[in-house]
């Protein structure tokens, strides 16, 4: 199990590694290509493709440690095994008691004494705490790049405002030029003097000279407002599809917290009102009758059983109120359980047809 | 966070109130070694026991000022900054949950360090946002802060969620070594330090403490008996049954809490009325409780175990008038009450009759500790 949860934990974390490059790789990409705009030089493209493949690979990514999680329920099950033998005898205490029953009560009793979880639940918060790390870790690099490219985008926008502003001008020089070359063509097509008529003429030349030039600035501002709204429009579907990423994130990582807190607190009371009930204050009473021979332990024995019913009573009562503390974190549990489910409703398929590898 | 296993326990958001409730502790924790050595002259503890005490007091302070660090930035930073869970309710102190984690933290520091950069750089760092973009170093405070915990936790010394058993060798008579071991955890369902203290006669032939075969299995044993729930007779007679060439003699359980104050905990009773007419100004306004039980062993007996052979059993002295109430399982239970001059002077005016047989303890300026008659 524990060799097992090691390779996921190594699995996890490369793949998480890979997915965190490609992220960084993304935003890099996005960086360049505002650079390249900023210079003027030709476009980079952030292509859908590789969107696309870095949202593949965060869902394999998510899956795998959905699966991590998953694989702790696997470990606390562990511990329900311990609660049972706390309650019940094991194999060679019964065989024992066959013989006698004495000897076999007392090696139950010597083997609760020594029983405890403690190590147990260290193990599994340092389990879950692993787990916490890796999805943090990963948040913290969504929620960087996210801030990155969100700033990139905030300072897109504004150039995207001033080439539109430019563009605008450019219109607005192109549309005043107009009906002065026409009034200049109609001046020319009444003009009688040579002379007159030359310098019109080169007057008209000029101002369409001008035009050209406008018009070409005009495509030129238009291309670049353009190029401008595509990396715009990409810039934004990454920040959406990071910030979707980091709400995956968010929702792993209370999934996790809750749990362990609620299962450490839970298991600790339950072991701990387990091993009271079992053996609390028959030795009040062996005490007080001291050392007797066997004969007379066996009546005192019985007396045990009168004399201690009432505090045994309150003992299971009090156990009775921890068990129902215990179904109501369950309760709350499920709750969790039902929203992770929701999400992840392909892994937990597969997790509970043991379908891993097919 | 509704369930009743978790209802009584409260976060700390506000990074002011964080600060002031570690500081009070610390100001409590300063006073308590005096407590304890006020304990032994009264004969309550005997002098290795009042040490071992001590050691633990001073790990508790550690653990507080390590926690402390950890949560210096409460309430700065949403997105990193944790906090502090305590129990509120008839509590004060930390839930045990808290110390879990610490320990876990501990395990990990060693690797946290290595991988953060030193104090010296965060600070030159801190300085360099400060002076160049005159902002608030908030990110790089937390990540100093959570160096020094990390520090702090490798340099151990912690009083951790369960501190193992150590012994302590006490005399020899007759052939057999007495020892004293002492061990304490942090209980999980009280939320409250607690100190176990043994006193034990060997009639091994190999020590105790150099007995590969035993020495575990005693930590192990007594470890795992550490439950609150148990009374000291019976984790005392199961010791006995279990191992059949150690006798328990003295074994004693100090409880050390609750804290209350009527700022930061919910009590009701005596103490609450006390305190709340106290009024006392920042820092004095706080009550802390100790419970010593303490079980001696009366006379010894031998008893069958086989055909051939026999045991020595303990016959422990309990309360004369354990009759009357619950019973305590214990030779008797002594309560001491250690609180400033302020909430006492209230507490000696109104003189609540649940008081009258609890021991108290008064703390002034300088560390001063006063026993109150």
């Amino acid at each position: 199990m524990a060799v097992n949860f090691e390779a996921k934990i190594r699995e996890s974390e490369d793949i998480v590694k890979r997915a965190q490059d490609r992220i960084t790789e993304i935003t890099s990409r996005v960086d360049e290509a505002r650079a390249r705009i900023a210079q003027g030089g030709p476009e980079i493209d952030i292509e859908n493709a590789s969107l696309e493949d870095v949202h593949r690979h965060t869902e394999v990514m998510n899956a795998n440690i959905a699966e991590l999680i998953m694989g702790l329920d696997d470990v606390t099950a562990g511990f329900s095994r311990d609660f049972d033998e706390l309650r019940t005898k094991t194999t060679s205490e019964k065989l024992i008691g066959i013989f006698s029953r004495g000897k076999s009560e007392s090696m139950r009793q010597e083997r609760l004494r020594a029983a405890s979880i403690d190590s147990k639940l260290q193990d599994l918060i340092a389990k879950s705490d692993t787990i916490v790390k890796l999805l943090e870790g990963q948040l913290g690099i969504l929620n960087e790049q996210k801030v990155k490219v969100e700033g990139n985008l905030a300072e897109t926008l504004v150039d995207r405002e001033t080439a539109v502003a430019e563009l605008e001008t450019v219109r607005a020089d192109l549309q005043a030029l107009d009906p002065r070359i026409i009034e200049l063509e109609n001046r020319i097509a009444v003009e009688q003097d040579a002379a007159a008529r030359t310098r019109l003429e080169t007057e008209l030349a000029d101002l369409n000279a001008r035009h050209n030039a406008l018009v070409q600035d005009e495509q030129v501002k238009l291309a670049k407002s353009q190029t401008l709204e595509r990396y715009i429009e990409k810039g934004k579907t990454w920040v959406d599809s990071l910030q979707n990423q980091a709400a995956t994130q968010m929702v792993l990582i209370n999934k996790l917290r809750t749990d362990t807190q609620q299962r450490v607190v839970l298991y600790d009371a339950l072991s701990k009102s387990l091993k009271t009930a079992q053996q609390q204050d028959v030795a009040h009473r062996i005490n007080e009758i001291g050392v007797q021979t066997d004969k007379e332990a066996q009546a005192a024995m019985a007396a045990i059983g009168t004399a201690t019913n009432q505090r045994m009573a309150e003992m299971m009562e009090a156990h009775e109120d921890h068990m129902v503390f215990a179904r109501k974190v369950l309760e709350q549990k499920a709750k969790a359980d039902e929203r992770f489910a929701r999400r992840f409703a392909a892994i937990v398929e597969k997790h509970d047809k043991n379908l891993y590898g097919q | 966070m509704s369930d009743p296993l978790t209802r009584d326990h409260t976060e700390l958001y506000d990074t002011l109130v964080a600060r002031r409730y570690f500081a009070k502790f610390d100001t409590i924790l300063s006073y308590l070694p005096r407590v304890a050595a006020e304990l032994e002259t009264d004969k309550r503890l005997t002098r290795p026991e009042t040490r071992a005490i001590a050691g633990y007091l001073e790990g508790l302070s550690r653990t507080f000022r390590a926690m402390s660090l950890k949560y210096l930035m409460t309430g700065r930073d949403e997105a990193f900054t944790g906090r502090l869970t305590f129990d509120r309710h008839e509590g004060g102190f930390p839930v045990a949950n808290e110390l879990l984690f610490m320990t876990n933290d501990a395990a990990q520091a060693a690797a946290h360090l290595a991988g953060t950069p030193s104090e010296v750089e965060l600070k030159d760092q801190m300085i360099r946002q400060i002076v160049g973009e005159q902002t608030l170093p908030t990110r790089l405070q937390f990540a100093l802060s959570q160096r020094l915990y990390n520090q702090m936790l490798v340099a151990s010394g912690l009083f951790l969620a369960r501190n193992d058993v150590q012994g302590l060798w006490l005399s020899e008579q007759k052939g057999r070594n007495r020892w004293l071991l002492e061990w304490a955890v942090y209980d999980t369902l009280l939320n409250l330090p607690v100190i176990y203290l043994l006193e034990v006669e060997d009639s091994g032939r190999t020590p105790l403490l150099k007995d590969e075969r035993r020495w575990p299995r005693v930590q192990a044993h007594l470890m795992a008996q550490s439950i609150n729930g148990l009374k000291l007779l019976t984790i005392a007679q199961g010791f006995d049954t279990d191992f059949e060439d150690l006798h328990p003699k003295s074994f004693r359980r100090l409880h050390l809490g609750p804290m209350y104050s009527s700022s930061f905990t919910l009590q009701t009773g005596p103490i609450g009325e006390v305190l709340a007419e106290a009024r006392a100004p920042e820092g004095q306004d706080w009550a802390l409780v100790w419970t010593l039980e303490d079980l001696q062993s009366e006379r010894a007996e031998r008893q069958k175990s086989g055909w051939f052979s026999s045991v020595e059993r303990q016959i422990f002295a309990l309360d004369p008038f354990a009759g009357r109430g619950p019973e305590s399982g214990a030779t008797a239970i002594h309560r001491f009450i250690i609180l400033p001059e302020r909430p006492y002077q209230v507490l000696a005016d109104r003189n609540p009759p649940g008081f009258r047989d609890v021991t108290r303890y008064v703390v002034g300026a300088g560390g001063r500790v006063v026993k109150a008659v």
